[in-house]
């Protein structure tokens, strides 16, 4: 199960803080997924660190599927979000996210994460309230620690 | 009557649906087309076998053996390496790089689809300015502009091109006599007119011109080997274009082949060939055949050309000239093929009445040609280009387009009159 594996220390921002918050939120606590709360704590979507270098990064990062020629990226390093940007809501970047309950097998959660190139699973209880949070890392080693029961071919 | 007054009312629906974008335009073709056969059936004056005679497969084989070879250039990575070499020999000046990728991108599509060019160059163009820190409008709408100017000046440029060429008899010869001249000259004005209009833009110096130098077109090519094949058979493709009537050979007949000995020389795998042919073109195209076809049966292309005859009384240079700015006009705003697909059998009645109709589809391939630049959705790359803009910070709205698209299609409309004026003895034979 999860529960288990996850960390019950999870950040959150409530859905009325600004992006220029929760990217103060992301740095300072060096996390890669923020889940999005509403005023009872329950999670209405994520953001994550992707969402926010979204508005630094280049048009044609979008319709270019290779620049490996490009060399110098030049004025597009200096590109920085206007002031305006990063005082809009938080909830422009939002994304549906996939959250999943305590009860959540490893595997399921793992497939999941790999389908959905994941690197973090928000975890909700059974009445929809935000509980913990796993990283990858945490549901691939602890599959693997199961490994250890299993007994050896050789006798 | 009833008969006439239900074709017209079918086709001009159609026009409408395709018009007001309530309908895509390949569907409500061949939705046209059905009905057309389906009201001639049920009133005996149009059937399949007068549909399929209605079909100018001359029309369809160019553009599909012209397809099949831009479907083989398209992933070799050869417009990106046109538009990056562009930008390196640039040298970051704005000036310099909207005149290179204008007349790349119109080089281009004097040959090749000026849709797929666009939409294979625009994404480059995006970059060139992104890392050189300037905006990419002026560029972007150069390239959709220019490409459709340029395009006017051949047989193969153009869709409406093909389409005149193939009724009319005229030869690859007769576009580079007859359009040619008057279109590098409209292509000059629109050019000088467009670094005017955006002279404030391209005034400005980006900061680090330099970083295109890095640039390598070379390293943006992804299989020169593909490239390299495919150009040669374009070029032999063109080179039979020049020597087509000495050889009696069809348009149709040398793109096909080109195509043919493309794809035999490559050996690509061919579904995913056929996947970037633009089926929904053809589809189009054969509709409206189809449809204008019923239309012709029915009589109403027949009373046009009656009323037409009675106003042939005012001198044909002036009729050339109404019908340059009446297509111009309307390709501005309805996509450019159904209107010279309808025009052709009226001017071919003309014709048959004794008319000499020479200079009028010259007439016709300018307006349909120029027109197009005047709106937003006057032409398939503009809309595309617009389209790509959408998806950036700085997207290309129709009231930018009004501004700027729109004094570059009366200029060269304007031109493209004065020059038929004077040499109009030119287009008589």
């Amino acid at each position: 199960m999860i529960k288990n594996c996850m960390k019950t220390k999870v950040f959150s921002i409530p859905s009325t803080a600004t992006i220029r918050q929760a990217a103060a939120l992301i740095v300072e606590r060096h996390i890669g997924l923020l889940p999005v709360v509403d005023e009872q704590g329950k999670p209405v979507g994520i953001v994550r660190l992707g969402d926010l270098l979204s508005l630094e990064l280049p048009d044609f990062f979008k319709l270019l599927p290779d620049f490996d020629f490009v060399h110098d990226f030049g004025a597009v390093e200096t590109n920085r979000p206007s002031p305006e940007e990063l005082d809009r809501p938080v909830t422009t970047l939002l994304q549906p996210g996939i959250f999943v309950e305590e009860t959540c097998g490893l595997l399921r959660a793992y497939a999941l994460m790999i389908r959905h190139n994941l690197h973090d699973l928000p975890i909700i209880s059974k009445d929809g309230a935000l509980v913990g949070i796993a990283s990858r890392v945490d549901i691939s080693t602890a599959i693997l620690t199961t490994w250890n029961t299993i007994p050896s071919s050789t006798p | 009557m009833i008969i006439q007054v239900a074709t017209s009312l079918i086709f001009i629906t159609s026009l409408w649906l395709i018009f007001s974008e309530k309908l895509n335009r390949t569907i409500t073709g061949l939705l046209g087309a059905v009905l057309m056969i389906g009201l001639g059936k049920l009133l005996h004056f149009y059937d399949e076998a007068h549909a399929v005679a209605a079909v100018d497969f001359n029309t369809l084989g160019l553009l599909l053996g012209m397809m099949i070879l831009v479907a083989l250039l398209e992933p070799t990575g050869f417009f990106q390496f046109l538009a990056v070499w562009a930008g390196r020999v640039s040298r970051g000046r704005p000036v310099v790089l909207l005149v290179l990728l204008g007349t790349v991108t119109t080089v281009v599509s004097m040959f090749l689809d000026n849709v797929t060019t666009v939409v294979l160059i625009a994404p480059v163009t995006i970059l060139i300015c992104e890392i050189l820190g300037v905006n990419p409008t002026p560029y972007l709408m150069t390239e959709a502009l220019l490409s459709d100017t340029g395009g006017v000046s051949t047989l193969v440029g153009d869709p409406p091109n093909v389409l005149i060429a193939s009724a009319a008899g005229f030869s690859f010869n007769d576009f580079l006599t007859h359009a040619l001249p008057i279109v590098v000259v409209a292509w000059l004005s629109a050019m000088w007119l467009l670094r005017y209009l955006f002279r404030r833009e391209l005034a400005v110096r980006p900061p680090n011109a330099d970083v295109v130098l890095k640039l390598n077109p070379r390293e943006s090519l992804d299989d020169p080997k593909t490239a390299r094949r495919v150009l040669i058979v374009l070029c032999a493709a063109i080179l039979f274009f020049f020597l087509e009537e000495p050889l009696e050979l069809s348009p149709a007949f040398i793109a096909l082949s080109a195509a043919a000995i493309a794809l035999v020389w490559v050996r690509p795998e061919i579904n995913e060939v056929l996947r970037r042919i633009e089926w929904s073109v053809l589809v189009f195209f054969g509709a409206l055949f189809v449809m204008v076809g019923g239309l012709d049966a029915s009589g109403v292309l027949g009373g046009l050309v009656t009323l037409l005859e009675k106003l042939y009384a005012i001198p044909p240079v002036l009729f050339g000239l109404v019908l340059l700015w009446f297509s111009a006009g309307l390709s501005a705003f309805v996509d450019n093929v159904p209107i010279t697909i309808a025009m052709i059998p009226v001017l071919q009645g003309l014709e048959a009445h004794g008319v000499n109709v020479q200079p009028l589809w010259w007439a016709l391939a300018f307006g349909a040609g120029f027109g197009g630049n005047g709106t937003i959705i006057g032409s398939t790359a503009n809309i595309v280009v617009a389209n790509i803009s959408e998806r950036t910070r700085t997207p290309i709205t129709s009231k930018l387009w009004n501004k700027r698209g729109l004094p570059v299609m009366l200029a060269t409309c304007l031109v493209a009159s004065v020059l038929y004026l004077l040499l109009y003895p030119l287009f008589t034979h």
